[in-house]
């Protein structure tokens, strides 16, 4: 479903990404962790291209990309397609409602036609528990609701992977449950995600796997309450120790 | 009569003093004020006669000498000479656009006398007394040799016509009716729009038609000149000493000879120059002060028809500006660099450069050098549009670059081709954010639209001036036409505030 092999990535001479490789199976739901700085957040950039790697491979479903050499537009376009991605800061279109947010790609980039499209994002929206905030803008939502129509809006354009970064973080804690909520029915449904986050409750949740970046490395991965309950990288139980445990 | 209070009466001294002290101000005042209560004892003590005249009249009347540029001739310059000499005075020619000449005089301006080809009309002795004339002159209309069929004015009937503003010509064309009347403010620039054919024909006084018709094969006069007019010396209003010495002095001149030797030289003598010899005053002239307001009937439409040209002229600009300042502002954003630097170079030059001059280059620029014959409308929704589209790209641009970087990245995210996601996701969020600038300019327009009066196209601006001109009365059509950009500007601005609340509302 996703290989990564030897993904490099550096921001002048520092080297946030240092040949990093990756394996994801279909149905798989992998949490990245790591210390603020650490690369994981570049890592799931890079990934669909917001982000333009130095070098390595990117195998997204039957999308190939070399990033040695530069990726042309249309391909970085057909590797996005295969993976939606969820922002921190949510980023909802704020002059559409949440039923055009997601709307708004299938019909305009797919071109599936509207009345078609319609059917689909109610039932998005019921299943992230938003129905009776169809008409609704992004601002009169809250910050959880926001991400609950972000993720509806990158599911809308079924993407092989789900790119998660830090879902939780900008949310009052009180709010964070029902995105979690939303995310664990997604991973039971068998959801193919990949999740950056300082949210431990949240990986314990819903991953299959946990990896734990540092210096732009995986140092530590494994089952996820063998990573979060019995860390074996100096560094990973120096996390474990500062984050309490979510 | 009543008990008076002890307390007043020991005030009383100083109110007594006080009518003489009034008095005496009084007439510190007034002797200040009225220091130059004879022009002609000031004109004699100073040993300068100071006329008053605009050195862009052109031929014959007064111009530069080819070769030299420092000097100025013309009958109206060896005119005031023989005056001045006549009087025993020394002359100083004084510079003044034309058709302020007599307004100008009226304030006490820096000229004693005006001798501008001014004629001695009621309209111009409501504004300044006038000399007995000193130049004959008729009214000749001009037209396109290629056309033979035209003879006098009545052809023309419904067709453009070029007249300098506020002179005896447009007044006649006025009076009688039905002709599109097209305002210069100069005595050039009409026979250039009459060659190229944005007009058909141009209706002047004889000296000004002879000249620009000597060696012009393009032009020709069109039937014998009609409705005789008279050239006088204006006068402020009241200096009866002074205009009897000029009255006097003209009769003289007129009588030896001096005028026609004069009017010789500048081939500007016929037979009809004979009646200055013996020319009497007409019995009574008719002097009638008019009041903008108190004539409104006459006056409120006139200027709202002008008006209705302001708002077309400013409407089309702003149409061109917010479009293709659009288009600039992306390209400048988003277009690879050769594109970039076009958009940027555009949007500097026309930004740094007058919009006046960019009217100039636009209507007589391109129709010289690349016979490119935009009407006076086209050029001045053009200019309009050209320049204020360099400050709306700014203000998209503004607007682009404020919305949040994450919305251009959630864009791409699911898929949406660079255009895409400018179309679907950033324009919709810049342009809400540039709306305030953009409306603001839109209500700038409407005033900066006057600007267009310079090529004859008569609009708000330029009508008030035709009409104060022709009234004096700048105080009452002034209030009327501030009262007119008042009414567009302030329903520009309810508009524009309520589609921003209406976006505002949407966006919350």
């Amino acid at each position: 479903m996703i290989t990564v092999e030897k993904l490099t990535k550096s921001f002048g001479s520092h080297r946030v990404l240092d040949a990093v490789d990756h394996r994801q199976e279909r149905s798989e739901s992998v949490v990245i962790l790591g210390p603020s700085g650490c690369g994981k957040s570049t890592f799931l950039r890079c990934l669909n291209q917001l982000e333009v790697p130095d070098s390595g491979r990117i195998t997204i479903s039957d999308v190939a990309v070399d990033c040695a050499r530069p990726v042309p537009r249309e391909v970085q376009r057909q590797l996005r397609l295969r993976a939606g991605m969820v922002f921190q800061q949510f980023h909802l279109f704020p002059h559409l409602t949440a039923l055009e947010n997601i709307l708004e790609a299938p019909v305009h980039v797919q071109g599936r036609p509207r009345a078609e499209v319609l059917d689909e994002a109610r039932a998005l929206l019921a299943q992230v528990g938003l129905s009776d905030r169809a008409g609704h803008r992004p601002s009169q939502l809250s910050g959880g609701q926001q991400q609950r129509v972000a993720i509806a809006r990158a599911l809308a354009m079924r993407p092989a992977v789900l790119l998660l970064d830090e879902p939780t973080s900008a949310l009052d804690p009180e709010l964070r449950e029902e995105v979690r909520d939303v995310l664990r029915r997604l991973a039971d449904d068998g959801l193919t995600m990949l999740l950056v986050t300082h949210d431990l409750q949240l990986a314990r949740d819903v991953s299959d796997r946990i990896r734990f970046f540092h210096g732009g490395q995986v140092v530590e991965e494994g089952r996820p309450e063998a990573v979060l309950d019995n860390p074996q990288h100096p560094r990973t139980r120096e996390f474990m120790g500062k984050t309490g445990g979510g | 009569m009543p008990e008076r209070h002890p307390q007043t009466r020991t005030k009383q001294p100083l109110l007594r003093g006080l009518p003489t002290t009034a008095s005496i101000l009084l007439l510190l005042l007034l002797s200040l004020v009225r220091v130059q209560a004879d022009l002609w004892s000031e004109v004699q003590a100073r040993g300068v006669l100071r006329w008053g005249d605009d050195a862009e009249g052109g031929a014959p009347y007064i111009y530069h000498p080819e070769n030299d540029a420092t000097r100025l001739v013309g009958f109206e310059v060896e005119f005031a000479e023989a005056l001045a000499a006549r009087l025993g005075v020394r002359e100083q020619f004084v510079q003044n656009n034309w058709d302020m000449l007599l307004p100008a005089l009226r304030q006490g301006g820096n000229f004693d006398v005006v001798i501008a080809g001014m004629e001695r009309t009621p309209e111009n002795l409501a504004k300044a007394d006038m000399s007995r004339p000193y130049f004959v002159f008729a009214q000749q209309l001009v037209v396109r040799s290629n056309n033979a069929t035209w003879q006098s004015i009545s052809d023309l009937k419904g067709k453009p016509v070029g007249v300098l503003s506020a002179s005896s010509s447009h007044r006649l064309l006025e009076r009688l009716g039905g002709f599109d009347i097209r305002v210069y403010q100069d005595n050039v620039n009409y026979f250039r729009d009459l060659e190229v054919g944005r007009i058909d024909g141009v209706l002047t006084d004889t000296p000004i038609a002879q000249v620009n018709l000597a060696g012009n094969d393009r032009l020709r006069a069109a039937g014998a000149p009609f409705e005789p007019g008279y050239y006088a010396v204006a006068v402020p209003a009241g200096e009866t000493n002074l205009l009897r010495r000029l009255d006097t002095a003209i009769e003289g001149l007129a009588a030896d000879g001096t005028l026609e030797r004069i009017y010789t030289k500048y081939g500007q003598w016929s037979p009809t120059q004979e009646g200055l010899r013996t020319w009497q005053p007409p019995v009574e002239v008719v002097r009638r002060q008019r009041s903008g307001l108190r004539e409104w009937r006459t006056f409120l439409p006139m200027l709202l028809r002008a008006a209705v040209t302001t708002v077309w002229v400013t409407c089309g600009g702003m149409i061109l500006a917010v479009t293709l300042g659009l288009a600039l502002a992306i390209v400048k954003q988003y277009a690879p660099a050769p594109l970039r630097w076009m958009a940027v170079a555009y949007i500097e030059v026309f930004r740094g450069t007058p919009l006046l001059l960019q009217i100039y280059f636009i209507y007589f620029g391109l129709a010289q050098q690349l016979g490119l014959k935009l009407s006076a409308g086209a050029a001045a929704v053009l200019a309009l549009g050209l320049n204020y589209a360099a400050t709306e790209a700014e203000n998209y641009r503004a607007g682009l670059l404020s919305v949040p970087r994450g919305q251009m990245e959630a864009a791409l995210a699911l898929g949406m081709k660079q255009r895409v996601a400018l179309r679907r996701v950033l324009l919709p969020q810049a342009l809400r954010i540039s709306l305030p600038s953009v409306t603001n300019d839109f209500i700038a327009m409407f005033k900066d639209s006057s600007i267009v009066s310079v090529i004859a196209l008569v609009e708000l601006t330029k009508e008030f001036q035709i009409r104060a001109i022709d009234t004096g009365d700048y105080l009452g059509l002034g209030l009327m036409t501030a009262g007119i950009y008042f009414a567009m500007s302030w329903t520009a601005s309810l508009g524009a505030r309520r589609i921003e609340r209406m976006l505002h509302h949407d966006h919350r």
